[in-house]
């Protein structure tokens, strides 16, 4: 029935989508009927009984938050009816009934739906003068969540986020009738990455977020919306400021990219820009490092350009207009195609699509898709909120397959292809061949390829940063997606990660993917910024290499840590030893402390106008909380400032000139279809016997989570390794024993966890984590060979790892 | 330590197998019936334990097994004694026979497990039985028209180690053999 | 009345029907036979003919509900048989399946042949251990002799049926909390619509029906609808199964046609009231239907004279009291039922019997106020259907009929600040006995109620 339903509620008349419920309806009309357990984003529960109208023609109430329209309904809510008014008087009274007088010290306070709603529906007093239900309180259900049961009105609406929306049914309601609580099981604590939401979405001060426990009022805070800058998913925020501090970062309602749900580290890891550790003034190396003012650092470093060779390095905390000066910078002022984003370089044709044409999957194609196709991707730890939407597409009927080499949380929803590292694009070959054969059922790759076929355009592929680690992979899922007509995205996990490819910080891509060494498609870019350099340049290994090996002189490191961030601890070493000049580009000094030559201060993601693209490749704007603490600037500022101190400039010195200029540099442009280099991908290529692949879990180490404690006291206490059950049999280990791991890097002994999460031969350990550093066994990628060895406890050095021969 | 041993496992996978497949949730009752019938009780590592059979969190497994009143999450006695004091037994004496098992039980104010860990005694709702009211239960079996008296005699009987003989039917030994018979992989007589 | 008034509890006097071999001697599974000789259509038309209501409290057609199964969802369907008798003061089921466990099998297997179902439930409540034990062999003996399995008697049509036990939850006996307690989650009602029968256990096509009107669908078939349809009035036909109890000579159940007029039921079946004394209240329908009185000794029992006369059918489950029961105090009780057995889902129910249960305490005790009265009244009134499910309309039941019927009782409850049956109360200046505390379910740490009466203002 997809006909629109024409109804009248409180005498005015409306007309609405078919399956609309009348609250929804109502609320159209300005209409606001008081409810507690209702949520537009959860399924109806019809539990808390506050939304009662009258329908007319029948003798019963009905909640309307369970009841969706029909047509020529008649509806009276409280305003004109007498009955539902004294009804919604009642159950208020009801549910006040336990509820304590908590108001004067309840983080709620203020913003609390209870209060307001009490206030607005509810009896003046009430008539209870039994005794009331007591609870010891508070209950920590987390480090970062805190549980009030007196406070509580069980509208499930906690214990419904869990089960409907992130899948993750740590919290649930214990007991029965008057006894029922929100509860956890004992020693197994809320460990959900998307904890934070019940906090939000629970309508009282029950649920209680631990770093915000009687921090502010909310009279006190100054709000600005925003969008969170942890990563791609690009979840709309807004930052609660208060005296200039941020003390808070709730979720915005956005159907488009987030719904309403942010996760746990964009909600809690707001501190890293006010710590101690923070760097304020421009730094410059005499004796040691020297506050400066920027003119003369500046001044300094345009001297080391104009005379050395240059190499940028760029993390993801660039915003889309910091990249895009960046680009140019490095082009048209210091002209080298030596910069790069990235870390895993085998994006190839799929990486040029990203840059080009953005929005060629969105959120809404992944949840209306009737068939995903997750490969190279762990969702809830890299792109948490797209975790949420496939589970979104999955409870729609979507049929969900991953193909990773190692198990994601979508395992309760979706078919898992566990795959080696550096196998992927074989087993995405087999799935094409069983498309081509007519596919066969019994196997995963048959059933991925029928379930591809029978969707056609509406499925979704999904290619992670996995895929781009080895040569092929990425291309080959494009194709298969190509071949099905399946939408296609390339993603990648950091915030600045879209933004910053589409702009070409890339040593082969300029501006919309255009190849540095393709002349026509340059010749559109030097249109705007006259001569770029036409040799394509070095990628981020490549730089470091060269700056390890004295080709180049100054390195550049924008919002980038190579001895943390890049997949080779002891080349980055040796490129920050050998490099003559490093110009940092940060919030702080860290570990760069002793190799920064020149230290020029940003301004934190809180403290910016701007913005930043999704994966989708979608902008979403940035406005600042609050303004940059000391004399750090935006970092399209220092760029122009820089290019200002060697001459030319960069052509602009607003924001709205450089959106001007970039505009239609960056406007979707159709990629020529060329001849791809693969005809079918071959056998998988072999790394070696046993493979170690790393990366970034959710919460881990990385500077933006500094000063997150309730977030980090997530992390593991111990480093671990994950195996297969064959390896680790074969080399003696077993479950919660010791592991030697041995790269040509380095080696290190963790804790060894044996269970079918891994592919066969694959060895996981998380990408920095507390007391492994695991790029201290990488040699240029985030997969290398590994040897195993059963080992004994570690005495009582830290089981870090040791550096091995280079 | 392990709450399940390997036969049990066994007789565990027995219980899931009679749900249509992909179903195996509905056989989260018997299970922690399965898992009570070892200890009397549920502990938490029985709740792990079932969680792990089928795949849900601990949290979901307690969550639906703090819900009934016949998945005891706390250490019990023995012998269940459950007496009704609904409306039909109480109109038939019923509080005076859940007053004297208690005392016969030897249990404290708010206390419901005696100490010698041999009762635990239960105020409970209607068993629908109400034509032999007042109406007692041992171990989930009904005992007729008890009086005071008899429920003195029968937890007497109890003590020496005997089981009485219900209304109807046959008796479980005791609340864990009577859980056998709740999980399904026991017959009564 | 000169019909026969025996269907389902016509062999109750032979033992040897709780045996296969019985069963079969006394004439069972020929319902079964003939149904299998029928379409399923012809089977679910011919229990619609029959007139046959429910007999689980909500009277709904029976033959109706089936006719609602849609063959077309290509999902399987299924039958549950509701086993969970815990309404307080019916024990029909439960006398049923241990005398004659056959009848309640052969009535599900009619059903999941009506409604092309290859697989049944029986939900048997925990606390009926022995009841499915019966369950249980019988069940064993219909494999054996092919009643069930894979080709029930002798046809090609399969049906195995699987006895499931619950934990001790009245609200399992409603419906879609049923539902929810036998796919292994909390025993929490759904929302309706779907309605079971369109969406129930699985998410599949479902019919539920109580173990006693199954227990009347193999005779249906065997006899014939318009043989059923001629017992007792016309819009509540066939016979009912009525367990009495409570100060009564002969507690037990009562096979009798509707529309039975209650005096017939107390005075010709059940012996009288205990002792010879007078009747002061019952009810009708277990203590869910608001309560009687000996105004009401001529009402026939059936679904529409009841209703007239402001209660319920129910479950045919009669509790008598006499001039020595104290009302308030069996208000009390079973207030504190509902209490108990609330799942919390729903707010009014939840706090709505928290609450009453409380005021009903303090005037039983002697600590009542005269505006307790107007409360309860009120009260009532904002609870009745504004559950999420008829649980909390039960709840009501007690309330409203006491203060309709016994308001002076109360309100001498309150005047002389005690009971003046037990005679407990500070009017007598002597402490009341702190009430036990009810049998919550069990949990362990933080959470536990606390609650000491003598906290009340007063």
């Amino acid at each position: 029935m997809t006909e629109p339903v024409t109804l009248t509620i409180d005498g005015r008349e409306i007309t609405v989508p078919a399956g609309t419920l009348v609250i929804r309806a109502a609320e159209q009309l300005g209409i606001e009927i008081p409810r507690f357990c209702d949520h537009p984003f959860l399924a109806p529960a019809g539990a808390c009984r506050q939304c009662y109208v009258e329908i007319e023609g029948q003798a019963k109430l009905f909640t309307s938050c369970t009841t969706t329209v029909a047509p020529g309904m008649v509806v009276r809510t409280q305003v004109t009816s007498e009955l539902v008014r004294r009804a919604q008087e009642a159950n208020l009274e009801f549910l006040l009934l336990n509820h304590p007088l908590d108001c004067p010290v309840c983080d709620r306070g203020g913003e609390c739906p209870l209060q307001d709603q009490a206030l607005a529906f509810g009896p003046g007093e009430s008539r209870y003068v039994e005794p009331k239900r007591t609870y010891e309180k508070p209950v920590p259900l987390s480090p970062r969540v805190n549980l009030d049961r007196e406070r509580c009105v069980l509208c499930a609406r906690c214990t419904r986020v869990c089960d409907e929306i992130s899948g993750d049914r740590f919290i649930e309601m214990f007991a029965r009738g008057a006894g029922q609580v929100v509860s956890i099981a004992a020693g197994e604590d809320f460990r959900s990455p998307f904890s934070g939401n019940t906090i939000q979405i629970c309508p009282v001060g029950a649920l209680t977020a631990t770093p915000y426990r009687f921090v502010a009022r909310p009279f006190d805070l100054s709000s600005t919306d925003s969008v969170c800058a942890h990563c791609a998913a690009g979840c709309n925020v807004r930052i609660d400021v208060r005296r200039g501090k941020v003390v808070r970062v709730l979720a915005r309602d956005n159907v488009e990219v987030n719904d309403a749900w942010t996760c746990d580290k964009g909600r809690f890891a707001f501190s890293a820009p006010d710590r101690p550790e923070r760097v304020t003034t421009p730094l410059l190396r005499g004796r040691g490092l020297e506050p400066v003012s920027f003119d003369e650092v500046l001044a300094e470093v345009a001297g080391w350009c104009r005379t050395g060779r240059v190499g940028i390095l760029a993390g993801g905390r660039l915003l889309d207009e910091d990249a895009y000066a960046l680009s140019k910078l490095a082009r048209t002022v210091l002209r080298t195609n030596d910069l790069d984003h990235r870390r895993a370089f085998h994006g190839g044709r799929a990486e040029e699509l990203a840059a080009a044409r953005p929005m060629s999957v969105t959120y809404r194609d992944v949840e209306r898709a009737e068939a995903i196709l997750v490969a190279g991707l762990d969702a809830e730890q890299e792109l948490p909120i797209l975790h949420l939407r496939i589970r979104k597409a999955a409870r729609r009927g979507a049929k969900v397959f991953v193909l990773h080499a190692r198990r994601t949380r979508l395992h309760d929803v979706a078919e898992h292809v566990l795959v080696r590292p550096g196998h992927e694009a074989y087993a995405l070959e087999r799935v094409r061949e069983a498309l081509e054969a007519g596919v066969p059922e019994g196997t995963p790759e048959g059933r991925i390829a029928a379930a591809l076929a029978a969707a056609g355009e509406r499925a979704v592929v999904l290619a992670g940063p996995r895929l781009c680690e080895h040569p092929l992979a990425a291309d080959v899922a494009l194709a298969l997606a190509e071949r099905t007509g399946a939408r296609f995205a390339l993603l990648a996990r950091r915030a600045g990660d879209p933004g910053a490819l589409r702009a070409g910080v890339h040593p082969a891509l300029l501006p919309g993917g255009r190849r540095v060494a393709d002349a026509a498609e340059r010749a559109e870019v030097e249109a705007v910024w006259g001569e770029v350099p036409t040799t394509p340049g070095r990628d981020a290994m490549g730089i470091c290499r060269a700056a390890a090996a004295r080709e180049l002189d100054v390195l550049f490191l924008v919002g980038v840590d190579p001895l943390r961030d890049l997949p080779d601890a002891a080349l980055a070493r040796r490129a920050l030893e050998n490099a003559r000049a490093k110009v940092v580009i940060s919030l702080e000094l860290g570990a760069l402390e002793p190799y920064a030559d020149a230290f020029l201060p940003a301004a934190a993601a809180a403290e910016r106008e701007g913005h930043l693209s999704t994966w989708e490749g979608r902008p979403q704007p940035l406005r600042p909380a609050r303004p940059p603490l000391g004399l750090a600037r935006p970092d399209w500022q220092i760029l122009v400032g820089l290019a200002e101190a060697m001459g030319p400039g960069l052509g602009f010195d607003s924001l709205e000139a450089l959106r001007a200029e970039a505009a239609p540099l960056l406007a979707p442009r159709e990629v020529p279809l060329r001849s791809t280099a693969w005809a079918a991908a071959g056998p998988p290529q072999w790394i070696a016997e046993r493979v170690l692949f790393t990366y970034p879990l959710l919460v881990d180490e990385g500077r933006l989570s500094e000063g997150a404690t309730e977030l980090k006291a997530a992390l593991e206490e111990e480093p671990f390794a994950e195996l297969h059950p064959e390896d680790a049999e074969a080399v003696g280990v077993r479950d919660g024993g010791w592991v030697r791991l041995r790269t040509a890097a380095g080696e290190a002994v963790v804790r060894a966890r044996v269970g079918g999460t891994v592919a066969a031969g694959a060895v996981f350990v998380p990408f920095n984590q507390p007391g492994l550093a695991a790029n201290e066994l990488l040699t240029g990628g985030f997969t290398v060979g590994v040897e195993l060895q059963a080992a004994a406890e570690p005495s009582d050095a830290e089981p870090a790892a040791v550096e091995g021969v280079a | 330590m392990g709450v399940l041993t390997p036969e049990l496992r066994a007789e565990a996978e027995t219980i899931i197998a009679r749900y249509p497949a992909g179903r195996e949730r509905s056989a989260i009752l018997p299970l922690l019936y399965l898992v009570q019938s070892v200890e009397g009780w549920v502990s938490r590592e029985g709740l792990r334990e079932v969680a792990e059979l089928l795949g849900l969190r601990t949290a979901e497994v307690e969550a639906v097994a703090s819900f009934y009143t016949m998945i005891r999450l706390r250490p019990t006695g023995r012998h269940v004694v459950n007496v009704c004091t609904n409306l039909s037994c109480a109109l038939r004496g019923g509080r005076e026979v859940y007053a004297a098992a208690r005392e016969a039980a030897g249990l404290g104010p708010g206390q419901e497990r005696s100490e010698d860990g041999l009762f635990t005694v239960h105020e409970e709702e209607c068993l629908g039985a109400c034509d032999g009211a007042p109406v007692v239960q041992i171990d989930f079996v009904n005992h007729d028209r008890v009086s005071p008296e008899r429920v003195r005699e029968l937890l007497d009987e109890l003590r020496r180690g005997e089981v009485p003989q219900p209304a109807r039917g046959a008796a479980p030994r005791d609340f864990r053999h009577a859980c056998r018979v709740l999980a399904g992989v026991e017959e009564l007589a | 009345m000169s019909e026969p008034t025996r269907i389902v509890t016509a062999h109750f006097d032979d033992p040897s029907v709780v045996s296969y071999e019985g069963y079969v001697r006394a004439g069972g599974y020929e319902g079964l036979r003939r149904a299998l000789q029928l379409a399923p259509e012809e089977v679910i038309a011919e229990v619609k003919a029959s007139g046959l209501r429910g007999r689980g409290g909500a009277g709904f057609p029976t033959g109706l509900k089936w006719s609602f199964v849609p063959q077309d969802t290509g999902k399987p369907t299924y039958v549950v048989a509701n086993f969970d008798e815990s309404e307080p003061g019916t024990f029909g089921n439960r006398e049923l399946v241990e005398r004659e466990p056959h009848q309640l099998l052969e009535g599900i297997a009619i059903a999941a042949y009506a409604i092309r179902s290859h697989l049944a439930f029986i939900y048997c409540r925990g606390e009926f251990l022995w009841p499915g034990s019966v369950l249980q062999r019988a069940l064993a003996e219909a494999y054996e002799h092919g009643v069930l399995g894979e080709r029930v008697l002798g046809s090609d049509y399969r049906l195995d049926v699987v006895l499931h036990r619950g934990a001790g939850a009245y609200i399992c006996g409603e419906e879609t909390a049923l539902l929810s307690s036998l796919e292994g989650e909390r025993g929490q009602p759904r929302q309706r619509p779907p309605f079971p029968a369109i969406e129930g256990l699985y998410a599949s096509p479902t019919v539920i029906n109580n173990v006693e009107t199954l227990c009347f669908v193999p005779h249906i078939l065997r006899n014939g609808a318009a043989w059923f349809a001629a017992i007792g009035p016309e819009r509540s036909p066939g016979t009912k199964v009525f367990s009495i109890s409570g100060k009564v000579e002969r507690p037990g159940n009562y096979e009798l046609p509707m529309g039975t007029p209650f005096r017939v039921l107390l005075e010709e079946h059940a012996g009288g009231v205990l002792g010879g004394r007078a009747l002061k209240a019952w009810t009708p329908g277990g203590s869910s239907t608001p309560m009687l009185t000996a105004e009401h000794l001529d009402v026939p029992l059936d679904f529409e004279s009841l209703q007239q006369a402001g209660s319920m059918l129910g479950t045919g489950a009669v509790m008598v009291m006499d001039e020595t029961d104290c009302i308030v105090d069996a208000a009390r009780r079973m207030v504190r039922f509902y209490a108990h057995e609330s799942c919390g889902k729903c707010t009014p129910c939840r706090e709505g019997t928290w609450w009453v249960k409380r005021i009903f305490e303090r005037i039983e005790a002697g600590y009542g106020r005269p505006e307790d009265l107007p409360l309860l009244e009120d009260l009532a009134g904002n609870m009745l259907f504004r559950g999420f499910c008829p649980l909390l309309d039960g709840a009501v039941s007690p309330i409203r009929s006491s203060l309709r019927y016994f308001r002076e009782e109360l309100e001498r409850h309150i005047a002389e600040r005690r009971c003046p049956f037990s005679g407990r109360g500070p009017g007598l200046g002597t402490e009341p006995e702190p009430e036990p505390e009810p049998a919550a379910p069990s949990r362990p740490g933080p959470g536990r109620v606390t609650i000491p009466l003598s906290e009340v203002l007063r």
